[in-house]
């Protein structure tokens, strides 16, 4: 556009201003120049899942943060400049030397300052250290059995890491990809931040999309794999646990579980940490800021940094799509997997374990525990699953954990 | 980088899983010795007096602070209280439970709800086992 007639005419009335390269370079940098039909599909794509969240209540917590972030980074122009800058994270020269922190520093944006938080792994651990303190482990301590669900649980996850493979996916991408199976979005965010930093969005998404979707994914599943007879079968409670049980749970978890996987340390070190400022008893100010103040922060943080990586040059992609895909097959198989030994262990106390609890050593806590007490609802009326299924749920949140760390030991070195 | 051979990615996946599996059953195991250590405790202090004088020390102190909490409930009720809740052969954990799931039912919050007593009806009334296991009558 030429703007010389406009800066011909002011310039004559005395002013020393070029207003002609100043509306030039106004016009520039609004967003209408450099608009794409990425930026575009990018937006709608944001407003979809914005309309998700809060219409329909899909994870709102993060799924609003992340949409926000989403379209923060999609808006067409130089707004860029002030937000995000993809290159300072992948590139050739970040995966040859490294992270530029200083540059980070002195160059990025608003989202790349919080992106630091993602990327050394702060975010997804002080999460763990909120949902540590959130989480009453007594209806595990009560029925260790429920960690034996809790682990077949995670079949989903290396069902799909062995798909991921056969697609064509490298082993730290299928890795990634396997994680969703879990249903941890923390887990997940931390583990593809290490191993395949460049399907962040995406996973993070497909992670949190799907534990949204558990009432509908799961109770087909559940019913598919049980009949209505074991569905109803009624479970004694469980025993009461002992204050000092609950104390010493963090401590000797902790230890016995770094000694097997280093690598699960700090994820698995944050969740007992929160459990323990729960637990004490002496430190119900730290407990109460985990849960809730630091908790709230980080959420901000973590879901509008991990919205705003998901730009139309790298999220539209086919690997997108089959990461969708994928995941959704990780949470089918984990509810198989939880279901088959739910059943085996109610054949083996010949019908005093419903299986129905089985699908919830899926970790999305207590979501996937709702869904095993609703079914059970349906079956028979009055049998009240949610307590029992609580253990293999927070089992699953372990179970996961450990998952991770095992992908991290093997694939962190290939990176 | 990092890329795997399908036969790499199936052996991987069946050792990562039995890892999950060792891992977990380890953690049951440590799960299960501390609630046996919990519920027979008893016997260790009989057979260590040394040791069953010091928890009887502690005892004293709990002693002095459930008088303390017996004062405390001696106190007028808070202002909004929904007066007292009886239960009868229930537990608090199971009561909590019970009130959660009706709040929830009833798409009602708790603090607009009035709970007078729950009872667990495991017995045998008129011929007929009215409910078993986790069952309760709310009133």
């Amino acid at each position: 556009m030429n703007f010389s007639l406009t800066s011909h005419l002011i310039g004559a009335a005395g002013s020393n201003v070029d207003y002609g390269e100043t509306f030039e370079g106004l016009m520039q940098s609004t967003g209408f120049l450099n608009l794409d039909w990425g930026n575009v599909v990018m937006i709608l794509i944001a407003c979809f899942f914005l309309f998700l969240a809060i219409k329909f209540k899909f994870e709102p917590l993060l799924l609003v943060g992340i949409a926000f972030g989403m379209l923060l980074s999609n808006i067409p122009g130089p707004i860029s400049d002030w937000i995000y800058h993809p290159e300072l994270w992948v590139s050739e020269s970040v995966a040859v030397n490294g992270v530029d922190y200083a540059k980070v520093l002195n160059e990025g944006g608003l989202i790349d300052i919080l992106y630091i938080g993602v990327k050394t792994s702060v975010y997804p651990c002080l999460i763990f250290l909120g949902v540590g303190a959130m989480t009453d482990f007594e209806p595990l301590l009560s029925n260790p059995k429920s960690l034996i669900l809790g682990a077949a649980a995670q079949f989903g996850i290396y069902v799909a890491f062995f798909l991921a493979v056969c697609f064509g996916f490298t082993g730290p991408e299928a890795a990634s990809i396997g994680i969703v199976g879990g249903a941890d979005g923390p887990t997940a965010i931390w583990l593809t931040k290490a191993l395949a930093p460049d399907l962040l969005a995406a996973i993070a998404i497909a992670a949190y999309s799907y534990m949204a979707l558990i009432p509908v994914i799961q109770p087909p599943i559940m019913r598919l794999m049980t009949t209505k007879k074991e569905r109803a079968i009624v479970m004694k409670p469980t025993r009461k646990v002992t204050k000092q049980e609950k104390i010493l749970f963090p401590i000797i978890i902790i230890i016995a579980t770094c000694l097997f996987l280093p690598s699960v340390a700090p994820l698995l070190g944050c969740l007992m940490l929160g459990n323990l400022l729960r637990e004490c008893g002496v430190t119900a100010r730290l407990s109460d800021t985990a849960q809730n103040a630091l908790m709230n922060i980080v959420t901000i943080c973590l879901s509008v940094s991990v919205g705003a990586t998901a730009h139309y040059t790298t999220f539209l992609t086919t690997k997108t799509l089959l990461i969708v895909v994928l995941g959704l097959v990780a949470f089918a198989f984990a509810t198989v997997g939880g279901l088959g030994i739910g059943k085996i262990m109610c054949w083996a106390t010949k019908g005093k374990i419903n299986p129905l609890i089985g699908s919830a050593g899926v970790s999305a806590v207590p979501m996937a525990a709702r869904v095993s007490n609703l079914e059970g609802l349906r079956a028979k009326p009055g049998n009240y699953l949610l307590m029992h299924a609580m253990g293999p749920n927070v089992a699953g949140v372990i179970g996961s954990a450990v998952a991770a760390g095992f992908f991290m030991a093997v694939f962190a070195p290939m990176v | 980088m990092g890329d795997i051979t399908i036969l790499d990615a199936l052996v991987i996946s069946a050792i990562g899983f039995a890892i999950v599996f060792v891992v977990l059953i380890i953690l049951m195991c440590i799960v299960m010795l501390m609630g046996l250590a919990a519920d027979k405790g008893h016997v260790i202090t009989d057979k260590f007096p040394k040791l069953n004088k010091l928890f009887k020390k502690k005892g004293a102190e709990s002693s002095e602070e459930t008088d303390a909490a017996d004062i405390t409930a001696e106190q007028p009720l808070a202002a909004g209280t929904c007066g007292e809740l009886t239960l009868i052969r229930t537990e608090e954990r199971d009561a909590a439970m019970i009130m959660a799931i009706v709040a929830d039912a009833t798409e009602t919050p708790l603090n607009q709800l009035r709970f007078k007593r729950i009872e667990r009806l495991d017995d045998v009334r008129d011929g007929a086992v009215k409910t078993a296991g986790n069952g309760a009558e709310v009133k």
